[in-house]
């Protein structure tokens, strides 16, 4: 928008006319106002149009530290009382301070570089100072989950229980088992991957062809007008086609009569076609009637309605306002009960925010129980519990010596490590 | 001027803006998975779960300062460095130049985890806190073979090996062990260490599998994280004890895989020897020289040593370092099986009762080289043995199952040998980390072995003026639990019978005076009645307490009888199951 239009420099006219003299203007004027006022400025030496400003006025202040500075409307007012003490609703943002005295400590613990040479090893904690870094949050690290690290097994699981321990975990073990159990069972049946079937023969499949044609499912198809059957030139397919007459409609006439005769007149003309009659329309039937059923068959005609009376409008106007009025009427009367029911209502309020708080506590606590048990849902998989390591009954004899001991300990590392959230569980098959 | 303007798809509140999925962390960081998911691990880092899911329920999420976390890490750069480095390897490799590859391999950069450590714990007992599972993990380890498609190597499984002797000596000189759970999966131990309690687990002594469904890149890089961990933590307590980290230990006793024995014979040795050796280290210049010397003087201090006598080498190292404060716990676990001497059999787990032993005060030997006494020495006290017959037996001993051990340290008392003799079922082995008295139910062995620790405590302690029976009384409230209505309506009712009786005697005496037996009769019915009186008078005073509460207590009243009543019918079901084991079996 700013830029200046390129015209054309073709021309005498527009030769003159397209050059612009402006600098050559502007010189003129400037050198005459200098002149005028006393000289050219950047001739003027610089001590007489600068001096260094040697005072110690206030720096100018960022937008932001005075925006903080400007103290509410509420807290102006409440500081002309002099009892009150403000609580500032604005707060400034406290900076923090850099522990880089930290970091310079660090630097002579490191441990040095010589793998081999284990002696020089430095003690971690040696110059603790309590409460070091307790300004700095980001480096008190939580724990994941309120799960132990290393979970004591219920004394049913001891080498050499009492009875009714041992009792109780294995009932344990027996419920996990059975859990699995019923859900293969109880659950829906798979999709299966391949289903059992005969392969057809290729004289089998004509026979099924022709049992289309057949008497059985012709009476069905029959009652349906617009159903065509039409076998296609290939064998093995069958197709069945609800044409609309959209061919018919090119030899259509406006009589009834030949529209009949082109549709048998059709039929005659194909084998193997059978072709079912629209219906029997009378000839003695109204106009509108059959131009109605025609265009049922399909026909896009353009449709004519009755001519509505002026009766039959007041009628519906009439019966419209009735309508009006009655559910106004019925709406009135609903809010007249709702007021007197007023106290009901209120006390279904209550109740109802009642259930909702106990429902919300209800699942808050249950959530909270749950953690302590599984982990919550991390990833696309879902944690899968190990199961209970304790001696069957036939196992158990009491010696140490004679002990099946678990050799899986590993897995019992990882699924604590996934149970505390660390790790995420993840596909079932590892490794091959 | 620029315009503040948000990157298209960059959320500027709520859960999409604070989580991400690791996918999108993965391109923010730039790193490919492996790295990242060793990353977190070492750095400590979680994936959380946010309220709102915004890209769907299948995904991980992370909290976005936990990513911007990891990015300012040095550690990853130096990953990558290392990265780049083995492209170059590789390169070299594929070029068949092995001289190249060689030479690269031996300067390749290394990275070392102990500014990690300091940052995840920056004081001593945030590092005790954690200590569980970086135990467990290193044991674990210690016992596995060493495989190479899952990368683990010779060497590193000595490493932790040597690691874990090293905490069980230190454990083992300071007493703090505290309870030995023996369980199918393996052995629960628990310490007390500057008031935190650390638990840990040990496999038993047999060969360990490696399962299908475990990933074991993810536990070895844990184990890298821990193994630092606890070669600090042990440098730490060492130092504590003024005893040199790492121990230089008796060769001899190492080849023979004996290096539990060696590492206390080395404790108490350079622990005795603390005041000769800063001599010998102001003499000599270069530290080679320093380490032989030192060395050649342990040699000579530890065959100085009397064979293994903790007792004796205490009051020694008492003399010499900063007096080692000790609570009452730590007093009684040591003086536990002071004065006896065991010899273990070679069936038995011997590692674990090796650190178990002289933990409780035990001088222990076994059978085979460099152990301090054999076989036929005459003080050995106990012989433990698991064979179902003793072969030789020496009469001066007792043979006992190795389970006894493990009681009398639940127990901290030393518990009759006679139900653990060679050749009987031992009585069940009870779980110390469970409190019977909050279950309600005290299996039998237990109440067994309350009478045994309370008449213990009656010889150990006498006191003076207070007879046996208050000793008993308060043990008796502690077996029956709280006081219920019943219980009381039973006390009146005793109370009653015996007033009864007394009345019976009474009449009874007046018959044979007057000579007349119909006082019998009416006798009977009303000692009948006054039951129920009994049941009725303890009823009124209940009532008479409840109507007297407001609403809100008189709910949490019976709230908690119904919780009594639970536990009562859960301990009512065991103990019918008792009965009618103990039917089928008689």
């Amino acid at each position: 928008m700013g830029k200046k239009s390129k015209t054309s420099r073709k021309g005498k006219k527009a030769w003159r006319a397209n050059i612009s003299t402006e600098d050559i203007e502007d010189f003129f004027e400037k050198t005459t106002k200098d002149a005028l006022s006393g000289g050219n400025l950047s001739g003027a030496p610089s001590e007489d149009l600068f001096h260094v400003d040697k005072s110690h006025d206030l720096p100018v202040r960022r937008k932001i530290e005075k925006h903080r500075e400007r103290v509410l409307r509420v807290d102006s007012i409440l500081k002309k009382n002099p009892f009150v003490q403000l609580v500032p609703s604005s707060k400034p943002k406290l900076k923090k301070s850099k522990k880089t005295i930290v970091i310079e400590e660090k630097t002579p613990k490191q441990v040095q570089k010589n793998v081999g040479d284990d002696s020089v090893m430095v003690d971690l904690w040696g110059d603790d100072v309590k409460g070091e870094d307790e300004s700095n949050p980001r480096k008190i690290f939580k724990k994941p989950s309120i799960i132990p690290a290393v979970e004591i097994e219920h004394p049913g699981c001891s080498y050499n229980p009492t009875t009714e321990s041992h009792q109780d975990m294995l009932a344990e073990a027996v419920a996990q088992e059975m859990q699995k159990v019923y859900k293969t069972e109880l659950g829906p049946a798979p999709v299966p991957l391949t289903i059992e079937g005969d392969s057809l023969s290729e004289d089998e499949r004509y026979f099924l062809d022709v049992d289309n044609f057949g008497e059985g499912e012709d009476n069905v198809l029959k009652k349906n007008p617009f159903v065509q059957l039409v076998p296609s030139s290939k064998p093995n397919l069958k197709t069945i086609v609800i044409e609309d007459k959209t061919p018919r409609q090119a030899q259509k006439s406006v009589g009834d009569d030949s529209v009949m005769v082109d549709l048998l007149g059709d039929d005659s003309k194909e084998d193997l076609r059978y072709f079912l009659e629209v219906g029997n329309v009378g000839e003695g039937e109204d106009n509108e009637d059959v131009e109605n059923e025609v265009s049922e068959a399909g026909n896009i005609f353009a449709r004519k309605t009755k001519r509505v009376t002026r009766v039959e409008l007041n009628k519906r106007c009439r019966q419209k306002a009735l309508r009006k009025k009655v559910t106004k009427e019925k709406a009135k009367e609903k809010i007249l009960n709702e007021i007197d029911s007023l106290p009901n209502i209120l006390e279904e309020i209550a109740r109802e925010d009642e259930d909702k708080q106990n429902k919300h506590l209800r699942r808050v606590i249950a959530k909270e129980e749950v953690l302590k048990i599984r982990p919550p849902r991390l990833g696309k998989y879902k944690f899968e519990a190990p199961p209970v390591q304790v001696l069957l009954t036939e196992e158990m004899t009491g010696s140490l010596r004679k002990l099946k001991a678990c050799c899986t300990l590993a897995r019992d590392r990882f699924k604590s490590l996934e149970k505390r959230g660390i790790l995420v569980p993840s596909k079932q098959i590892r490794r091959f | 001027m620029p315009k503040h303007y948000r990157p298209a798809g960059k959320k500027k509140e709520g859960n999409a803006a604070r989580y991400m999925t690791r996918s999108q962390a993965l391109k923010h960081l730039q790193v490919n998975l492996n790295l990242f998911r060793r990353l977190c691990i070492v750095k400590g880092i979680f994936p959380r779960e946010p309220k709102k899911k915004v890209k769907g329920n299948h995904h991980t999420y992370y909290h976005v300062k936990d990513i911007a976390f990891l990015m300012h890490e040095p550690l990853l750069e130096k990953f990558r460095e290392i990265k780049t480095y083995q492209k170059k390897v590789k390169k070299a490799k594929a070029k068949k130049n092995e001289e190249l590859a060689r030479l690269l391999l031996t300067r390749q950069p290394t990275y070392k985890l102990d500014r990690l450590i300091r940052e995840r714990y920056p004081t001593f007992i945030d590092a005790l806190r954690d200590l569980d599972d970086c135990l467990t993990m290193v044991h674990l380890f210690a016992v596995l073979p060493a495989s190479d498609r899952e990368n683990l190597e010779v060497k590193r499984v000595h490493n932790c090996r040597r690691l874990t002797h090293e905490w069980q000596a230190y454990i083992s000189r300071c007493h703090a062990l505290r309870k030995v759970f023996v369980s199918v999966k393996g052995i629960y131990y628990q310490a007390e260490l500057e008031g935190q309690k650390i638990t840990w687990l040990t496999p038993h002594a047999i060969q360990q599998v490696f399962t299908n469904d475990v990933d074991f890149g993810v536990l070895l890089t844990f184990l890298e994280f821990y193994e630092t961990l606890l070669a600090f933590i042990n440098f730490k307590l060492y130092h504590s004890l003024n005893v040199k980290y790492p121990p230089i230990l008796d060769s001899r006793l190492e080849a023979l895989a004996a290096d539990l024995y060696a590492l206390s014979r080395y404790i108490d040795a350079s622990s005795r020897g603390m005041a000769v050796e800063p001599k010998v280290d102001a003499s000599s210049s270069s530290q080679s020289n320093d380490r032989e010397e030192s060395e050649l003087r342990l040699a000579q201090l530890q065959h100085q040593l009397p064979s293994s006598e903790p007792g004796a080498l205490m009051h020694l190292v008492a003399d010499n370092n900063k007096e080692v404060e000790e609570d009452e716990e730590t007093r009684v676990c040591k003086s536990l099986f002071k004065d006896l001497k065991f010899f273990l059999s070679r069936e038995v787990p011997r590692e674990s009762l090796l650190f178990v032993l002289p933990a409780f005060g035990g001088m222990v030997s076994w059978e085979g080289e460099g152990a301090p006494f054999k076989e036929d020495d005459e003080s050995i006290t106990h012989h433990i043995i698991d064979k179902p017959s003793a072969g030789h037996v020496y009469l001066s001993r007792v043979y006992v199952q190795p389970q006894w051990i493990y009681d009398c340290v639940n127990a901290r008392i030393i518990l009759p040998t006679e139900k653990y003799l060679v050749g009987r079922i031992p009585p069940p082995h009870l779980s110390p980390f469970v409190d019977n008295e909050a279950e309600g139910y005290v299996p039998d062995y237990a109440e067994t072995i309350k009478r045994l620790q309370a008449a213990a405590r009656n010889e150990v302690l006498p006191l003076p003026g207070v007879g046996k029976e208050d000793l008993e009384d308060p043990q008796n409230l502690l077996y029956a639990g709280v006081m219920s209505r019943a219980e009381e309506a039973e006390a009146a009712k005793n109370k009653k019978k015996m007033a009864a009786q007394e009345k019976q005697y009474h009449e009874e005496l007046k018959m044979e005076i007057t000579a007349s037996k119909d006082v019998v009769a009416p006798m009977v019915t009303e000692d009948e009645e006054s039951v129920p009186d009994a049941m009725q008078i303890a009823q009124e005073n209940a009532d008479m307490s409840t109507v007297l509460m407001s609403r809100k207590k008189r709910k949490l009243y019976e709230a908690m009888k119904i919780g009594q009543k639970k536990k009562k019918a859960s301990v009512e079901l065991i103990e019918q199951r008792k009965k009618k084991l103990n039917d089928a079996q008689s």
